[in-house]
């Protein structure tokens, strides 16, 4: 299951905003007019859903303005959920939600590094804090608070084919995040390339992390095994060291 | 009663142990956050407090690793002829029927591991402190993550290296670490440029 995120039907409302701290109760945070329909300017702890606000002035269309949700994207591959050294803190619901659980979070930070969208936000307890798919709507067979409140189907929720055909017939060519680290549980369709949206062109892991997964963890216990293992072959076939054998005839 | 010398002080002992105990437990729980194992966890009370725990460690581990600085740095960058000769009869760990030469307090491995050890422990400490207290910067977050983990490979595949060395392999060696005497011939044996300094500034 997914989401499909169409900037162009999104009409800037920011219904999904209030039904998102609706539904999961978090407070209004004070925030300031600087001069855009942004607002607040970035994501918070109690903020896991913004639209963010760009003008797109060109020739043929010189009032262009988009409105972007930037949100969890629910990465197939998550980087967070790589990095994170607390069993549990991130976990995976049966609908693709990369959900989480503040209890076994240990404040490290290590999924804000690791994030390839710069999503994760943590409270002033010191734990992690974002869009969770409503997985406790989705796992009643709800759609999450900001689809089921979008009047324009900007955010629309079910089956990543499903989206996939809708995009298709709504007449967008290339769906973004469909193949990006693993397939995005948050896809957008886009007329223009990602970046006019403000998205990467091409999401990644940062490379240190893809490092360290595939090639010192393996080495951390082959390290470990290997040296026990070699330690141990030294002692029967060498043995250990002997006074009288420091005579050389 | 044999003869004894006494090989390392008492502080030194105690430092010794402070160090190793710290070093195997920050091991340890390392490796439970690496891969997330609960039942280490469990041992530790929780991965919160088992985060908490591996910090403080990291502390007296941190204090413990500077105050060597005095006691072994200043042999274990002095290297001679003999060092070289070490090396290539591989301290006579491959063949029992090589001659090792004369070697002094500590010799040429021990000092290598001691240079490593300081080297990756400053290494493993300093990025340490900074996952710990500047987590809200994301590039030294991710440097000091790496770095972190490289040293960490030193630790898991050098210090049970040491630790077989120390025991099994040199049967006697780990009393300079428990008592901190070892008899006088013993040490002639296995320590013949220390035992002759001794020597010479007895005479002296």
């Amino acid at each position: 299951m997914g989401l499909l995120i169409t900037p162009e039907a999104c009409i800037g409302c920011r219904g999904c905003q209030v039904a998102c701290k609706s539904w999961n109760q978090l407070p209004a945070e004070k925030s300031t007019n600087y001069g855009t329909y942004e607002n607040p300017k970035d994501l918070t702890p109690a903020l896991f859903n913004k639209i963010r606000y760009m003008e797109v002035p060109s020739e043929k269309d010189p009032m262009r303005w988009l409105f972007v949700s930037q949100r969890c994207m629910h990465c197939e591959d998550a980087g967070c959920m790589k990095i994170c050294p607390a069993p549990g803190a991130y976990y995976r619901t049966k609908e693709g939600a990369v959900a989480i659980n503040k209890d076994k979070c240990i404040g490290c930070r290590l999924c804000s590094a690791a994030c390839p969208f710069n999503i994760p936000r943590y409270d002033d307890k010191g734990k992690i804090s974002k869009c969770h798919l409503c997985f406790d709507r989705i796992g009643n067979n709800m759609a999450p608070a900001c689809a089921k409140t979008c009047p324009t189907e900007a955010i629309k929720y079910g089956p990543r084919e499903e989206l996939m055909a809708f995009a298709k017939k709504k007449g967008y060519e290339k769906v973004y995040g469909q193949a990006d680290l693993g397939g995005l549980g948050a896809l957008y369709a886009f007329r223009d390339a990602p970046k006019v949206y403000g998205m990467n062109e091409k999401p990644e892991i940062p490379e240190s992390v893809v490092f360290w997964h595939n090639v010192l963890k393996p080495l951390s216990y082959i390290g470990l095994g290997g040296v026990v293992a070699a330690s141990l072959l030294h002692y029967i076939a060498i043995g250990p060291h002997k006074d009288k054998d420091e005579e050389v005839k | 009663m044999e003869n004894m010398i006494r090989k390392e002080s008492g502080f030194g002992i105690f430092n010794h142990w402070i160090l190793a105990i710290s070093c195997i437990l920050l091991a340890v729980s390392g490796y439970g956050f690496l891969f997330k194992i609960e039942a280490i966890g469990a041992v530790f009370g929780g991965f919160p407090t088992m985060k908490t725990i591996h910090n403080w460690l990291g502390v007296a581990f941190s204090v413990s690793l500077f105050l060597t600085l005095f006691m072994y740095l200043k042999e274990a960058l002095t290297f001679d002829a003999d060092d070289a000769r070490w090396i290539a009869c591989a301290g006579g760990y491959l063949s029992h029927k090589v001659k090792i030469p004369p070697m002094g307090k500590i010799n040429t491995g021990q000092k290598f591991y001691y240079i490593g050890l300081v080297v990756f422990g400053i290494g493993i400490a300093i990025t340490g402190f900074l996952i710990w207290l500047f987590p809200e910067n994301k590039q030294w977050l991710t440097l000091s993550h790496l770095i972190h983990n490289i040293c960490f490979l030193f630790f898991v595949v050098m210090v049970p290296v040491h630790i077989y060395l120390s025991t099994l392999a040199n049967p006697g060696t780990l009393r300079i670490m428990i008592s901190g005497n070892i008899p006088y011939e013993w040490a002639k044996k296995k320590y013949p440029k220390w035992i002759a300094e001794v020597e010479h500034s007895h005479k002296a």
